[in-house]
């Protein structure tokens, strides 16, 4: 009796989960559907004159397939149009993946023994597929010190890196700069006792309807915490450390915001901070680079002096999380040269900043940040120097597992089931039994 | 046309002579490439697929396993082993138990009631009635479940707008672990009672008149000839409606899904919805193959039992 139509909700089952788990939003986190780069406007456009200054154009011959996905899929192809122009030897096809059939595909991949030789990966993804030994590792000739540090690390699989980072997003304060005037305060908060005062403050005083937004089950709002505090998911022998004294500490701090009402307890499915951010009934949420563009476009005219937006604040260290994509080689690819010349490319500053033209994904290289473009935009800059400080989940096989428990625990915590001592030793025997290799 | 066939057929029972033999053995051919189609597609898509997630849920298949299935290790009994003492399991096998305890009682008592109203008291706008009790059944559930998750939105939903005029100030439905469960039972409830109505319209309808007029000569009121006539007779359509909305509901998947994602803190995650997510999100097939079959299990008793005894002759 149901059949028919349970095969069609199946299908658009898979297309939900693999949509939200792709571009590593949880649910009750504040990142919209979708990758995590806005879709920008391609402001340049057709392919520049300079873009091919990075490629070792060393007679390259042959095809490249690549994979990218969602906005980064339909757009490639000016960067693919300025590689071939460089090295006209190589052929360069470019296979838009959505976001949504994006896991189930690259599993079809793997498993079949066809994969591209060049695609992109979500840094959440790079433990999960990185364990299939799929990828190709890094020549040793790269050099890591251009990129981000945190950016960097999401490529670590087993020790060894098995990709390039490619386009990065962190997370900021956002906050209404009226709401605050109104309630007293005129800076943006630099510690954590700064933004409990805040957060009190503008609910009781600001006429806001609460403080500020925190995501109920959402682990990437809580790691910053967990690093700002001086901790980590794993130390530094590579044992679970969710239940280290900063752990609890910072669990804490993060549920005190539950508990004193200035966040809520629950909020309804498929709820979205940027109508409530712009209404004033939540002044204060963390999210990545794309709420520059939503905000905007929500807020309307003569809204854009009423927000602003702030570093983590600090604690022994302002550390936020560090997402976005990176490019990975495949094992199988036949052409590894020119892939590799691709991935070079790729990651050349020059190109960099002409792709966040085009998409407006922030460059996970750090010279690219001094090309006026990206530098121009003193929102944009804030991303940039936050990136500086930044951190990622470890890129383990069993990451999706181990973080839908986090998530799962998170839930018991801030809607008052359990206590941050119990969390921390909840997740530390998560971690454990589900393992972090 | 019948009587060729016939003496054809009994040339091959005789089975004597050669050439009878060899037509036989043609016209056996003949029926297995008319069958074809549907014997190499059911071969291929499921028997093959049942097969395998049977031999996977002896294995530790994964991730890793990804590039050479067949390097998977075998593992015995220890993915059921472990479902044992999966606490997450049984709390979903539970909430599976709660909502076919309460939704199949519902889908069925509900769907009996519009269909006895309709078929005997309701005679003006009797097609409207059950066009409209009959459209969710045949709308995408995907696009129901968005539906109602506007509905019982806290804030702006059509459910918690009406109690407000009321002076009651509205739960957060689908956000509260006690009332999660029933509201989408509800939902199941509303969604499925429509097919339930066709059934038992079909069934009432072949119970012949003759025996409520004897009933009513007995002196039989309203509740006494639906007790003794009503319900014996339609016996077989109850039980087969029990059966298929029992298979159905114990399947539970796109409400949760699509509503509350399996929460909160794990109040409306179902069987199917835990098993999808082992195997899909973390990719532990072996494991995810092992849920699969114990709900199989589940199911196949589930049916046996009701068989037993709401037959006929029970």
């Amino acid at each position: 009796m149901r059949f028919a139509p349970r095969a069609a909700a199946l299908l658009a089952a898979f297309a939900l989960t693999f949509g939200l788990t792709a571009c590593g939003t949880n649910s009750g986190s504040n990142a919209p559907a979708g990758s995590s780069g806005t879709s920008g406007s391609s402001a340049a456009g057709g392919s520049p004159a300079a873009g091919g200054s990075g490629g070792t154009s060393a007679n390259l011959t042959g095809e490249l397939t690549v994979w990218a996905m969602g906005n980064e899929g339909t757009k490639l192809k000016t960067l693919a149009d300025a590689f071939v122009k460089a090295n006209p030897g190589v052929k360069v096809s470019v296979t838009p993946v959505d976001w949504g059939q994006a896991v189930a595909k690259l599993q079809t991949a793997i498993a079949g023994g066809t994969t591209p030789d060049v695609s992109q990966m979500g840094t959440d993804m790079m433990g999960q597929f990185g364990a299939t030994g799929a990828f190709e590792p890094v020549p040793a000739d790269f050099d890591k010190s251009q990129f981000f540090e945190g950016a960097w690390n999401t490529n670590i699989v087993n020790g060894a890196a098995v990709g390039v980072p490619w386009y990065v997003e962190t997370r900021l304060l956002y906050y209404r700069k009226d709401i605050a005037t109104k309630a007293g305060i005129t800076s943006p908060p630099a510690t954590w006792d700064d933004l409990k005062a805040m957060a009190k403050a503008l609910q009781s005083k600001g006429g806001a309807k609460y403080g500020i937004s925190l995501g109920t089950k959402n682990w990437q709002e809580y790691f910053p915490f967990l690093w700002s505090n001086g901790g980590d998911v794993v130390d530094a022998s590579g044992k679970p450390a969710l239940n280290s004294p900063q752990a609890v500490e910072a669990l804490t701090f993060y549920d005190s915001f539950f508990k004193e009402g200035l966040t809520p307890k629950s909020v309804p499915e498929g709820f979205d901070i940027t109508p409530a951010f712009v209404k004033g009934d939540y002044p204060m949420f963390f999210s990545g680079p794309w709420h520059l563009g939503l905000i905007k476009d929500a807020g309307g005219a003569g809204f854009d002096d009423k927000w602003a937006i702030a570093p983590m604040p600090k604690k022994t260290s302002a550390t936020s999380f560090v997402g976005g994509s990176n490019i990975v080689v495949y094992k199988n690819s036949k052409n590894k040269d020119a892939a590799w010349a691709f991935v070079k490319f790729l990651s050349d500053p020059t190109t960099q900043a002409l792709w966040y033209k085009t998409v407006t994904d922030l460059p996970a290289v750090q010279s690219a940040w001094q090309d006026p473009a990206v530098a121009s935009d003193p929102n944009v800059k804030m991303f940039g120097d936050q990136l500086k400080d930044t951190k990622a989940q470890p890129a383990t096989a069993t990451w999706s597992e181990l973080s839908s428990a986090i998530n799962d625990i998170l839930e018991k915590m801030t809607t008052g089931g359990i206590e941050p001592q119990a969390a921390a030793d909840q997740m530390q025997q998560a971690a454990e039994s589900i393992g972090v290799k | 046309m019948t009587a060729p066939a016939l003496s054809r057929r009994s040339v091959a029972q005789r089975g004597a002579s050669p050439v009878a033999a060899r037509r036989g053995w043609r016209r056996d051919l003949t029926g297995w490439a008319f069958a074809a189609p549907f014997v190499v597609l059911f071969g291929v898509f499921m028997a093959l697929p049942i097969i395998a997630s049977f031999v996977l849920s002896f294995t530790s298949f994964g991730l890793r396993d990804l590039q050479n299935p067949i390097g998977a290790s075998f593992v015995g009994v220890d993915n059921y082993a472990r479902l044992l003492s999966d606490a997450k399991f049984w709390k979903a096998l539970g909430n599976t138990f709660y909502f076919v305890g309460v939704g199949v009682p519902l889908t069925l008592g509900i769907g009996l009631l519009i269909a006895s109203a309709l078929s005997r008291g309701i005679t003006r706008f009797r097609t409207a009635y059950r066009v409209g009790f009959y459209l969710p059944v045949i709308t995408s559930i995907v696009a129901i479940a968005v539906v109602w998750r506007f509905l019982l939105n806290p804030d702006i939903g059509l459910i918690n707008v009406l109690l407000r005029n009321v002076g009651i100030d509205g739960p957060n439905w689908l956000a509260d672990k006690t009332l999660a469960m029933p509201a989408i039972i509800a939902m199941a409830v509303w969604r499925n009672l429509g097919f339930a109505m066709v059934v038992f319209i079909a069934g009432l309808q072949a119970i012949p008149a003759v025996l409520y007029e004897a009933s009513s000569i007995d002196g039989a009121g309203r509740w006494a000839s639906f007790r003794y006539v009503t319900l014996p007779m339609l016996r077989p359509t109850i039980l087969f409606m029990l059966v298929i909305t029992t298979i159905g509901y114990l399947q539970l998947f796109e409400e949760p899904f699509v509503m509350t994602g399996g929460g909160p803190l794990d109040a409306t995650l179902s069987v199917t919805m835990y098993m999808f997510q082992q195997g899909f999100a973390f990719f532990k097939q072996g494991y995810a193959s092992a849920i699969a079959y114990v709900l199989f299990v589940i199911v196949a008793v589930i049916a046996f039992l009701q068989f037993r005894f709401l037959r006929e002759d029970a």
